[in-house]
């Protein structure tokens, strides 16, 4: 009877007849638990604390040492090149989110990233804002340098994001320059992994250090020209049917703090279909 | 079921839950993290046996489900099969061993995720067994093991073992309810 039940549940959800019912339990339900969390965190986060850094106590213990070692050449070059720290803070205050091409025009929310994976087996982020803030499901969330995700839940103090290095997460995009632009799909392998560049054809040029951008294909997930994924390796047999292509996120996906949510829809389809 | 059983329960799934988001979301490895909620389900079969377990896995996984971007359903499937078979396979063992609960709760935890991204691998997501399933399986089994105990503790006291149950919880040592 529970399997039927799940089953039924499973079915009802990848069909999309209870998208709406789901939709609205899971609000509730982060709704609801939302201020518990807030709570037990403050007690619990440094035993939370404790046991991560048990867990990457190696990691950690290598990152304080280059983060000392990068202090002082930082603190050397302060003393020496000061004029040219403020330029490069500047250079840094360019590469915010205004400044990647199309997004000027679209408003956007500065979120702060609160969990990282909720799921083994989906690569996500919690972040501070929700459907109080008019964040809906859907939305592109970029940081200074590229694209990060997609909203797919919205409750009212916060939403997940579904990473692009996530498995199920396929974007459309773009290289090359004028006349001579092709499509690809880039396609997450999961965390960690580098991004696989699909359905680029063998002789079509794509180079290492090609930056790859959103397609912005009529009724895409994403507006045009967000920069997405920087190409890494490129390689081809002569037996294949396209390029064996893999790319890095320009986005640090690895250190989000804060990300900033664009208010944007992917236009409906004509007729209503969604 | 009583109202008294109901409230513990609901008391041991709310408390997993905010253990699960808030402690053990933290505890990342390579993108997986120890899983309370099917360690949770596996213990309830240990404790409650087949028709209960099964029950509490399907609860548990449903009350996951709303909190994962995941499709909605599957852990409720999954853990209830978890709980269910979990509770077969130890019934007719001898519980007397300290070692039972954790060596149970790891192979339970292994299959449970197997069982999870196979399914999601038939419903169009290979990347869960060909990029997840792995860095899951190193996180979340010994961690199975290393909470299976205290785990045991808090589902035995809101599932206590059948009045007239030898088979689930006879014998043992960390006891139903006791």
């Amino acid at each position: 009877m529970l399997v039927v039940a799940s089953i039924t549940l499973i079915t009802l959800s990848e069909r999309g007849s209870l998208r709406g019912a789901i939709g609205s339990a899971k609000r509730l339900a982060h709704d609801a638990f939302a201020p518990v969390p807030r709570g037990v965190d403050r007690a619990l986060r440094p035993v939370g604390s404790m046991l991560s850094g048990v867990v990457h106590y190696g990691a950690l213990q290598q990152e304080n040492v280059t983060l000392r070692r990068e202090l002082q050449r930082l603190q050397g070059r302060a003393l020496r090149q000061g004029e040219q720290l403020r330029v490069a803070k500047q250079l840094s205050d360019l590469q915010h989110v205004d400044a990647l091409p199309g997004v000027s025009s679209i408003p956007t929310v500065t979120a702060q990233v609160v969990a990282l994976n909720s799921s083994d087996f989906a690569d996500t982020v919690d972040l501070s804002k929700g459907t109080a803030a008019g964040i809906d499901v859907g939305m592109p969330v970029v940081t200074g340098s590229g694209l990060v995700g997609r909203v797919v839940q919205a409750w009212a103090s916060g939403c997940t994001v579904r990473l692009i290095t996530d498995t199920s997460s396929a974007v459309s995009v773009d290289f090359g320059v004028g006349a001579t632009t092709d499509t690809a799909v880039l396609s997450g392998k999961g965390h960690g992994d580098p991004l696989e560049v699909d359905f680029v054809p063998p002789g079509v040029p794509l180079h290492r250090g090609t930056i790859l951008v959103t397609s912005g294909l009529q009724h895409g997930l994403f507006p045009a020209g967000l920069p997405v994924a920087t190409v890494t390796k490129v390689s081809s047999s002569a037996s294949a049917t396209q390029q064996t292509i893999a790319a890095q996120p320009t986005a640090d996906l690895a250190s989000l703090q804060y990300v900033d949510i664009l208010q944007w829809q992917p236009p409906p389809l004509p007729g209503g279909v969604s | 079921m009583k109202a008294v059983d109901i409230v513990r329960v609901s008391v041991v799934l709310v408390v997993g839950l905010v253990v699960q988001h808030t402690l053990l979301d933290v505890v990342t490895v390579g993108g997986a993290h120890p899983d309370l909620m099917l360690l949770l389900a596996a213990a309830g079969g240990y404790s409650a046996g087949p028709d209960r377990g099964a029950g509490f896995g399907f609860a548990t996984g449903l009350l996951a489900d709303l909190f994962l971007p995941t499709t909605f359903g599957l852990s409720a499937l999954v853990f209830c099969m978890v709980g269910y078979v979990t509770a077969v396979v130890t019934a007719g063992l001898v519980r007397s061993s300290w070692w039972l609960p954790p060596v149970t709760f790891a192979a339970a935890t292994a299959a449970g995720l197997s069982g999870y991204a196979i399914l999601g691998a038939v419903l169009g997501q290979p990347g869960m067994i060909a990029a997840d399933l792995v860095p899951a399986l190193t996180v979340a089994v010994p961690a199975a093991a290393v909470l299976a105990l205290p785990a045991l503790r808090m589902v035995a006291w809101a599932l206590p073992a059948p009045a007239s149950g030898l088979a689930p919880g006879s014998g043992s040592t960390l006891g139903a309810g006791r």
